[in-house]
């Protein structure tokens, strides 16, 4: 029965085809049952008349024949007029019970004597009894009930034969038409499927039928109000960026102004610590803004494209930023690897996290390796190996472990969030295979699922 | 350089304009886009510092749309919006160099002087005429190993020669350089700089070119 279900529910086609197929065959069956009763109703009439006709026909002519008989008692046989099968026979008696006529096929019936007038059924004959000179002669025609049976079945078999052969060519019919009449369908349901996880275009409904364009306009609504949404999001978070930050650039500028313009007393050192405070805020702000946006959604891009470019960049920047070029040891396939649904600007922001954090709370005197290739981003420092129970939990908003750099806590709760958005898996492990000390972040950028993870390997 | 600066935070401009004179540097500062549109056809410029978000348009349209009209001009975008796909696209669209609000005044000191130099044909700070020696970078000046100084005007005037040390530079295009330090330009204000230069650095550092203007001398060579 599951299986049944699991088979009706997997295929419309499989569901419509089937469906159509069985009901037409119970109805041909239905219909010839009906056809075959009516047919038994009539073949029993025609043959019953065909009975009471004989008898009726011979009885006149047995009359004749008896009284132009020159012996008494002895039984006379109507010869055949030629080879055939006898499917009515009679017999004349007299009142006595005595044979006095009948067709060459009635001994084997072997009739039954004393029949009441009329129509009689037996348990292998169908009889008609017909008597006159007063009851002196009485003739009974007689028929095998199998011979009945026999017509009627082979009527009703041969209206039921040609189902064995309707039913493929009507399956195969339902199929092809079900197929053509489903095309759009299968179409609509293809673009669906091909499109990327990201791709938020209206899905083309040109040529949808009837029964499906409501459905795919009612898709396109949903994709449309999704894409306000996230572009709504996007867009309040990079209003709030800007919000934010352009009077914190202002304060530090002019802050940084009053340092230079200071001569170098007790007022420029205080100078120095608002400097200092607002470079932290601005930090902050950054790193809060980019964890609002991983956890926002549009994580996704509409089209594909390779994240070698948007490494390079992440890459030049901070290098300029922080002169961190020597402290890395970068590989970049050389056509930017295969193309990734992940958002550049997730990945910028992701990417830039995990690089940072190794540059900060890796060794310094050894390069953090930076690695891209098909389907995998990895971000490995050597120096102190980080415990299993805090390797859990560094993914946690403002958790920054056993370490005494600087920094908001907030890198791997960034790099977690955007691969759970993404549906990726990070991957966090301490010390780093193969080497002695260590910690390494892999996202496996191709997993592809709704489901993501962050798992610890110590 | 003469700088254009389009900027509408009125605190953060005036701290930026204020870091570009210290910087010897004369700088328009623009509020508006169209400010900037008729300021950038009325002088010429060696830089222009943009904000993206301003309240007549998006910066990046004023960018399209002189480089559209072939125009050469380096531009520093300063902005607030960080995304790669930001950077990228002002990039593309022209820009020379991209720095993400809230940044370092002296970093962005050093990257007018990086497009600067780019855009003067020899991104390498340091430069030799004669014997002397300038640092573009460090805006210092040295002749036979000794360093002299030099102030906000006198440095706009000779950084001129030093970024085209080939080039004949008319009396006008040298006010063009001094033009935005807030004071009036006599008839005779370039002569007059001109004479304090040659003061410091010896008379030969700079050539007059009889009614045509003046170039790069190289002090102390032969001939």
């Amino acid at each position: 029965m599951t299986l049944l279900r699991g088979f009706a529910r997997s295929s419309l086609r499989r569901r419509l085809g089937g469906g159509l197929a069985a009901g037409m065959a119970v109805l041909w069956l239905a219909a010839s049952t009906v056809a075959g009763l009516v047919l038994r109703r009539e073949v029993a009439e025609v043959f019953d008349s065909a009975l009471q006709e004989v008898a009726q026909r011979v009885l006149p002519l047995a009359y004749a024949e008896v009284l132009a008989r020159d012996t008494d008692g002895a039984t006379q046989r109507m010869a055949p007029v030629g080879p055939h099968r006898e499917y009515i026979t009679y017999v004349v008696r007299d009142v006595q019970g005595r044979e006095l006529l009948q067709s060459s096929d009635a001994d084997p019936l072997r009739i039954p004597r004393d029949l009441p007038p009329g129509f009689h059924t037996t348990d292998r004959l169908r009889t008609y009894t017909e008597a006159a000179v007063q009851g002196t002669i009485i003739v009974t025609t007689a028929e095998e009930l199998t011979h009945r049976r026999a017509a009627v079945m082979r009527a009703v078999a041969a209206l039921i034969w040609p189902l064995a052969a309707l039913v493929p060519i009507a399956l195969l019919g339902v199929w092809a038409a079900v197929r053509l009449s489903l095309k759009p369908v299968v179409v609509f349901r293809r673009a669906i499927e091909t499109r990327g996880r990201g791709n938020l275009m209206p899905i083309a409904t040109e040529g949808l039928p009837d029964e499906i364009a409501p459905v795919a306009t009612s898709v396109n609504a949903l994709i449309g109000r999704l894409r306000g949404t996230l572009e709504a999001e996007r867009s309040f978070t990079a209003n709030s960026a800007h919000e934010l930050r352009t009077p914190i650039a202002a304060a530090l500028a002019q802050t940084q102004r009053l340092i230079a313009e200071l001569p170098d007393d007790p007022r420029c050192e205080r100078a120095r610590s608002i400097e200092t405070a607002l470079r932290r805020l601005s930090r902050l702000s950054e790193k809060l803004l980019q964890l609002a946006k991983a956890e926002g959604g549009g994580l996704l891009a509409e089209t594909p494209a390779p994240l070698g470019p948007v490494l390079r960049h992440v890459i030049e920047d901070l290098d300029r930023q922080t002169a961190c070029g020597d402290a890395l040891d970068v590989s970049i396939p050389p056509d930017g690897g295969p193309p990734s649904d992940l958002d550049p600007d997730a990945f910028a922001v992701l990417a830039r996290n995990l690089i940072e954090n190794a540059i900060k709370h890796g060794d310094p005197h050894r390069p953090s390796t930076v690695r891209l290739t098909d389907g995998l981003f990895e971000v490995s420092n050597h120096g102190g190996i980080v415990p299993a129970d805090q390797l859990m939990r560094l993914t946690r908003p403002f958790e920054r472990g056993r370490t005494t750099a600087e920094g908001s806590g907030l890198g791997l709760a960034i790099a977690a969030a955007i691969c759970r958005g993404a549906g990726l898996s990070l991957e966090l492990t301490s010390p780093i295979p193969g080497e002695v000390d260590g910690f390494r972040a892999t996202v496996h950028l191709g997993s592809g699922s709704a489901e993501s993870d962050t798992s610890t390997r110590r | 350089m003469r700088i254009l600066l389009i900027e509408d935070d009125p605190v953060l401009g005036m701290a930026v304009r204020d870091q570009i004179v210290a910087g010897g540097h004369s700088v328009d500062w623009m509020k508006r886009l169209d400010e900037a549109t008729d300021g950038i056809h009325a002088a010429v410029y060696d830089l222009v510092l943009l904000d993206l978000m301003l309240p007549d348009g998006r910066g990046l349209d004023f960018l399209k749309a002189l480089r559209a009209a072939g125009d050469v001009t380096p531009v520093i975008i300063l902005t607030a919006r960080d995304q790669i796909s930001d950077r990228i696209a002002g990039l593309n669209a022209g820009a020379d160099d991209y720095l993400v609000k809230p940044f370092d005044l002296f970093e962005l000191s050093a990257r007018i002087g990086a497009v600067g130099r780019r855009y003067s044909g020899n991104p390498n700070p340091l430069v030799t005429a004669g014997d002397i020696e300038v640092d573009l970078a460090a805006r210092s000046v040295r002749r036979s190993g000794k360093s002299i100084q030099l102030t906000a005007r006198e440095w706009a005037l000779f950084e001129a020669f030093v970024q085209r040390p080939n080039v004949l530079l008319s009396k006008a295009q040298l006010e063009e350089r001094l033009y935005s330090f807030d004071a009036q330009i006599e008839s005779n204000t370039i002569e007059v700089y001109i004479a304090r230069l040659r003061k410091k650095l010896g008379a030969d550092a700079i050539k007059t070119v009889r009614g045509m203007g003046y170039r790069l001398g190289t002090p102390g060579s032969r001939g």
